[in-house]
């Protein structure tokens, strides 16, 4: 009886001993070719990783006797890759119910992280890809659509995976709907502008009401009253969260340039098409750009190689950049796929170095968090994958995930599937 | 009298250039013949349009246009055998069964499609009804001459391939409208009637035929129905079929009813969940055409596997890539690459999977998808191993006729541009 007891506890503890070792404990990857992203490879290094960071590079680091040691002999180590716009928690699977975009022209309240469902199976599959961060969206279907999470790939709770609860606004200026205002295009920009101008009036009664509460006001406090719209766009216009503009040509570009300028926003413009002519302004401005548009056709009167080639110039121009995974909306199942516009820019003339940057340094920067990812550096958060090659070559696998200093299952629904399946 | 002669001479230069425009010699490539290995400095003759030789030493003929591949990569055109490129329609939506619609007469040879296409090294496509109708329209293989004439460009000796399709493209689209069918018994039914009604239909037309050769006198024809005819062509096996399937069940029950009516089953297409049931399959004979890793799109799509390559391969099944989109078409070997990152399978299958296998989904491997003496000249070049992910296609060949060339082409090249 004694020694059922004695092996149950040894059978529980044993199996807690996944979880305990990954919380606090030490991991060493030796022997890689590590690509910091800023600054030089290193050939045969070391990482060292502790309570979640990233401690030390060098050569023969030391570990504590109870370090988990990955090998990456013959191997690369790259940071994990931060994937823009993509709708991971959100669109899980089929049948579990759509909760991207809900209706109206104006929801900039709707929050992501109030749909993010940690189980969602897309989550791990998109890790295993070597994404180990994700911009997710509520919508991208409405001129006005709601606020942005990002969330590092690991955790139980979607607090555990959240990282920075509202990173943008997302406006599409291309979000005409047909019959219904707006239907056409300065009918967007005028009900975009509309609502900012709201914001500030609202900000400044907002103001009002409170300064007058404190100066004894006996009518300020009670004649404002909260509205959750408004309050979204409030650091919108304070310039304290960027104003993402979904574009679809020049013309859509232009017009979230001018409202960008008009009220004074931190922008950053998602093109899928027409932004070499606005790379120049771009720059100057020290606007980013997410640019979707590699893998779109263009015109019939454009060359072929337009959109493959789109990336080299911007980098060209110093314009930062970011790839992402989607078309037109995001797609949250093969955002894996977020190194295929790298592969085909560099294929049409864009510098390795540059391409591997905008998968992940530069969506950091974008998202404001560069000082935490996108790049493997002392202090930094532990994100980091081991490849058998550059991300850029579809043929390169994953073979191994940390995400927040923790080894991560090399598990999806697909590995399951592959593991059933092999058998016959 | 020297004067009459560099005339006469650079007359019959002309004549020749004119008369045999389809002659090429590509010289010191590395030749990924796709079946019989690799040749590196290789040389390929193309005579009429055919390749007249390939290997290391083979005589250069003079008079031929000789292009300099030196350090180049030359591989047989990609093919891709489910397309919806160079089509001004797609679906006749109107009701579950359209087997008069025929897609030739929706081919646009001019269509921009063509031409984005071949940048990719794409020489032969089959472009197709789509999936809304349990059975569809009559695809059509062509090869992709841009602006030729549609006879041309229709691959006139390939049997041409019915598109069939079940699950839940034809279910929820005929099902909102209230029609059948609505479930998957209604797919079934709906697919089994049609044949139960075209096999009395052809029964009528033989007995016929036979009465009017045996010179039985007052013979009167049955009615003519086209959407019969076309069935009656399936079963006569002068049609073959494409079969849109994603759930296993579903694999499984076509390959029965085909095989149930005798029918040709060519490929299917999607095929989503082939690696569950890879036997079948292979033991049908059928080629699975389908992407490499998409998945979870719709319900029946949620099984879709990256990793169900290698399952299959092991299992003997002809595995085909398909782009069903005209995106990626014009890239399916970045498409063939992502093979590599989740299954060992060895490099050359994986190029056949782009080129030998979709010929042999169309029946075409005696024309097509390899590069070997006697098959049509159709030649992609890259500048790089086309499974390099940062390789580019440098020039698309069809029967020795240059369709796309990167130098003249790109917005790299001068007078080309941007703005």
């Amino acid at each position: 009886m004694n020694r059922k007891i004695f092996l149950l506890v040894v059978a529980v503890l044993f199996s807690l001993y996944p979880a305990f070792s990954n919380s606090s404990q030490q991991i060493l990857i030796k022997n890689g070719t590590i690509v910091p992203v800023e600054g030089a490879q290193i050939q045969k290094a070391d990482i060292l990783i502790e309570e979640g960071k990233i401690v030390k590079i060098g050569r023969d680091l030391g570990a504590s006797a109870s370090a988990h040691i990955i090998d990456a002999s013959g191997k690369y180590v790259y940071p994990g890759m931060v994937a823009l716009m993509t709708a991971v928690g959100v669109t899980g699977y089929p049948g579990a119910g759509n909760d991207l975009d809900e209706s109206g022209v104006s929801t900039p309240q709707m929050d992501p992280f109030d749909a993010i469902n940690p189980e969602d199976p897309c989550i791990a599959v998109t890790r295993l890809g070597g994404v180990t961060t994700v911009m997710t969206v509520s919508g991208t279907r409405s001129p006005i659509n709601g606020k942005s999470v990002l969330m590092n790939l690991e955790g139980r709770l979607a607090q555990d995976l959240v990282i920075k609860r509202y990173v943008a606004q997302i406006f599409n200026m291309g979000a005409k709907s047909e019959g219904k205002y707006p239907s056409t295009l300065p009918g967007v920009v005028s009900l975009i502008e509309g609502k900012l101008n709201k914001a500030k009036q609202y900000a400044r009664k907002k103001e009002g009401a409170g300064q007058g509460k404190q100066g004894g006001n006996e009518n300020g406090s009670s004649r404002f009253s909260i509205d959750l719209e408004m309050e979204a766009l409030l650091p919108v216009i304070k310039g304290e969260v960027p104003a993402l503009f979904i574009t679809n040509d020049g013309v859509t570009i232009r017009n979230a340039l001018k409202i960008i300028d008009e009220f004074g926003l931190k922008g950053i413009i998602r093109a899928s098409k027409g932004i070499l002519n606005y790379a120049e302004i771009l720059s100057e401005k020290n606007i980013p750009v997410i640019w979707t548009g590699t893998k779109g056709i263009p015109g019939r009167w454009e060359p072929f190689d337009l959109n493959y080639h789109t990336a080299a110039v911007l980098a060209e121009k110093g314009v930062l950049f970011a790839f992402d995974s989607g078309g037109w909306g995001p797609d949250s199942r093969n955002v894996r796929n977020l190194p295929v516009p790298a592969s085909l820019s560099v294929a049409y003339g864009l510098d390795e170095e540059q391409a591997i940057k905008a998968l992940t340094i530069n969506p950091a920067k974008i998202m404001g968090m560069d000082d935490e990812l996108g790049s493997i550096k002392p202090g930094k958060t532990a994100n980091l994958v081991v490849w058998s090659g550059s991300p850029v070559q579809m043929s390169s696998r994953v073979c191994q995930v940390i995400i927040n200093g923790k080894i991560i299952s090399m598990e999806s629904i697909q590995t399951r599937l592959r593991d059933q399946y092999k058998k016959h | 009298m020297r004067n009459r002669f560099i005339v006469f001479a650079l007359t019959v230069f002309f004549v020749t250039c004119l008369a045999w425009p389809q002659d090429l010699v590509l010289k010191g490539g590395t030749v990924l013949t796709v079946t019989k290995g690799i040749i590196e400095n290789g040389t390929i003759v193309i005579r009429d349009g055919k390749i007249a030789g390939v290997g290391k030493n083979i005589p250069i003929p003079t008079g031929i246009r000789v292009i300099d591949v030196t350090g180049k990569y030359v591989m047989p055109g990609i093919i891709d055998s489910h397309s919806h490129i160079a089509l001004t329609d797609v679906n006749e939506a109107t009701d579950p069964v359209t087997p008069q619609i025929w897609m030739r007469e929706a081919l646009e040879p001019s269509s921009d499609s063509i031409k984005k296409t071949l940048a990719g090294g794409v020489t032969m496509v089959k472009t197709m009804h789509g999936s809304a109708n349990i059975i569809g329209g009559v695809n059509v293989t062509i090869k992709l001459k841009y602006r030729d004439r549609i006879e041309n460009m229709i691959v006139q000796d390939a049997r041409q391939q019915l598109k069939m399709a079940l699950g839940e493209n034809p279910k929820r689209l005929y099902g909102s409208k209230g029609r059948i069918p609505s479930t998957r018994m209604g797919n079934a039914f709906v697919m089994r009637n049609a044949f139960v009604k075209a096999k009395e239909y052809k029964e009528k037309w033989d007995t016929y035929e036979r009465e009017k050769a045996e010179g039985k006198k007052d013979l009167k024809p049955p009615e003519k129905d086209l959407r019969m005819e076309t069935l009656k062509m399936v079963l006569e096996k002068k049609l073959g079929i494409d079969c849109h399937v994603y759930r296993a069940d579903e694999i499984v029950w076509i390959i029965n009813f085909c095989k149930e009516w005798d029918i040709d089953l060519l490929q299917l297409s999607h095929c989503i969940d082939g690696y569950k049931v890879p036997d079948v399959i292979a033991d049908a004979g059928v080629c699975y055409g389908g992407w490499i890793d998409w998945w979870g799109f719709k319900e029946e799509a949620y099984d879709g596997c990256p990793y169900g390559f290698e399952i299959m391969h092991k299992a003997g099944v002809r595995i085909v890539i398909n782009s069903d989109s005209a995106d990626e078409c014009r890239y399916l070997y970045l498409n063939a690459a992502k093979v590599l990152k989740y299954n060992d399978i060895p490099e050359e299958e994986v190029l056949k999977m782009i080129t030998f296998n979709p010929a042999c989904a169309l029946e075409m491997e005696h024309r097509a998808g390899s590069i070997e003496k006697g098959k049509d000249g159709d030649i992609a070049v890259f500048d790089k191993y086309p499974l390099d992910s940062t390789s580019k296609c440098l020039m698309t060949i069809i029967e020795g006729k240059v369709y796309f060339d990167y130098a003249k082409e790109s917005i790299t090249a001068e007078g080309v541009g941007y703005e």
